[in-house]
C-alpha cells in the first residue's frame, strides 16, 4: 500500500511537472514571438529612420547649393555696378560736368530701380511685369537677380 | 497541497508596469513676417562749378532752401556699392530664415500628413 501510494505520488508529481514545464515552454514561445514582433518593428523603425537621415542630408546639400548659387548672382549684381561705374575706364564724374542733365536724369533712373530692389529684397513682392520680364529694356538693371526671375542676361 | 501552491503562483496579482512614451512636437514658433519696406524716392541733384548758381537759383525759385549734402563721384559710388552690399546681405539673411523655415516645419507638415 506504502510502495503503491509512493509510485501514485511520483507519477502525479511527473504528470504535473511536465504540465508545468509545457506551460512555460508555452510562454516561453509566446515571449519569443513578441521579441520577434518588436525587433521587426525596430528594424523597420531603423529603417525608417536610416532613410529620413538620407533625405535630410540631401536636403541640407540642396540648401547649401541655393544658398551658394544665390550668394553668387547676388555678387555678380554688385560686379555689374562696378562695372557701370568703371567700364573702358569710364570716368561718371567727368561724364557729368559734360553732361550734368542726363547723368542727372540717368542716376535718378538707377536710384529708384535701387530703392525698389532694397523694397524687394525686404520681401516686397514682385509686380506681374517684373515677373514677365525678359529683355534688357524690360528689367530692373540694378537687381536682376532678385527682381527678375524670367530674365537670362544674354 | 502541491496543486493549490502552483495555482496561488501562477495567479499572481502584480502586473506588468508598462511605460507609453508619446512624442509632443514643439510649438511653432510662428513669428509673423516683418512687412516689407515702402522706401521713398529720392532726387539727386548733379551740381558742378558751371551750373551751381542756376541750380540753386533753381531750388529758391521752387522754395526750396538752397543747401544742398554733396557727394563726390568717388563718394557716390561707395554710396551705391554700400547700398548693394546692404541689399544682398538682407536677401541672403532672409533667404537662410526661408531656408530654416522650409527645413524644420516642412518636415512637421509631412509628418502632420502622416
Amino acid at each position: 500500500m506504502g510502495i503503491r501510494l509512493f509510485l501514485m505520488g511520483i507519477i502525479i508529481s511527473a504528470v504535473i511537472g511536465a504540465g508545468a514545464y509545457v506551460l512555460k515552454l508555452q510562454r516561453d514561445n509566446a515571449i519569443l514571438k513578441e521579441n520577434a514582433v518588436k525587433l521587426e518593428s525596430a528594424i523597420s523603425e531603423q529603417k525608417t529612420l536610416i532613410e529620413n537621415q538620407k533625405r535630410d542630408f540631401a536636403e541640407i546639400l540642396e540648401a547649401n547649393q541655393k544658398m551658394n548659387e544665390l550668394v553668387s548672382v547676388l555678387k555678380k549684381d554688385l560686379e555689374d555696378l562696378d562695372k557701370r561705374f568703371n567700364k573702358k575706364n569710364r570716368d561718371v564724374g567727368k561724364l557729368a560736368i559734360q553732361r550734368p542733365e542726363s547723368i542727372e536724369r540717368i542716376t535718378n533712373g538707377a536710384s529708384a530701380l535701387a530703392t525698389r530692389c532694397i523694397e524687394i529684397a525686404s520681401g516686397s513682392p514682385l509686380t506681374e511685369k517684373e515677373k514677365n520680364a525678359t529683355k534688357k529694356s524690360e528689367i530692373n538693371t540694378e537687381c536682376p537677380s532678385i527682381a527678375n526671375p524670367k530674365y537670362i542676361p544674354y | 497541497m502541491l496543486i493549490l501552491s502552483i495555482f496561488l503562483t501562477s495567479c499572481s496579482g502584480v502586473k506588468k508596469l508598462e511605460i507609453f512614451k508619446q512624442e509632443v512636437e514643439r510649438e511653432k514658433l510662428n513669428l509673423n513676417t516683418p512687412t516689407p519696406l515702402e522706401l521713398e524716392n529720392l532726387k539727386w541733384i548733379i551740381i558742378t562749378s558751371n551750373n551751381a548758381e542756376e541750380v540753386f537759383k533753381k531750388l529758391e525759385e521752387k522754395g526750396i532752401d538752397p543747401v544742398l549734402w554733396g557727394l563726390t563721384d568717388k563718394d557716390f559710388e561707395l554710396l551705391a556699392k554700400n547700398f548693394a552690399r546692404i541689399r544682398n546681405q538682407l536677401v541672403v539673411t532672409n533667404n537662410l530664415l526661408d531656408k530654416y523655415k522650409e527645413y524644420y516645419e516642412g518636415d512637421l507638415e509631412k509628418k502632420n500628413e502622416k
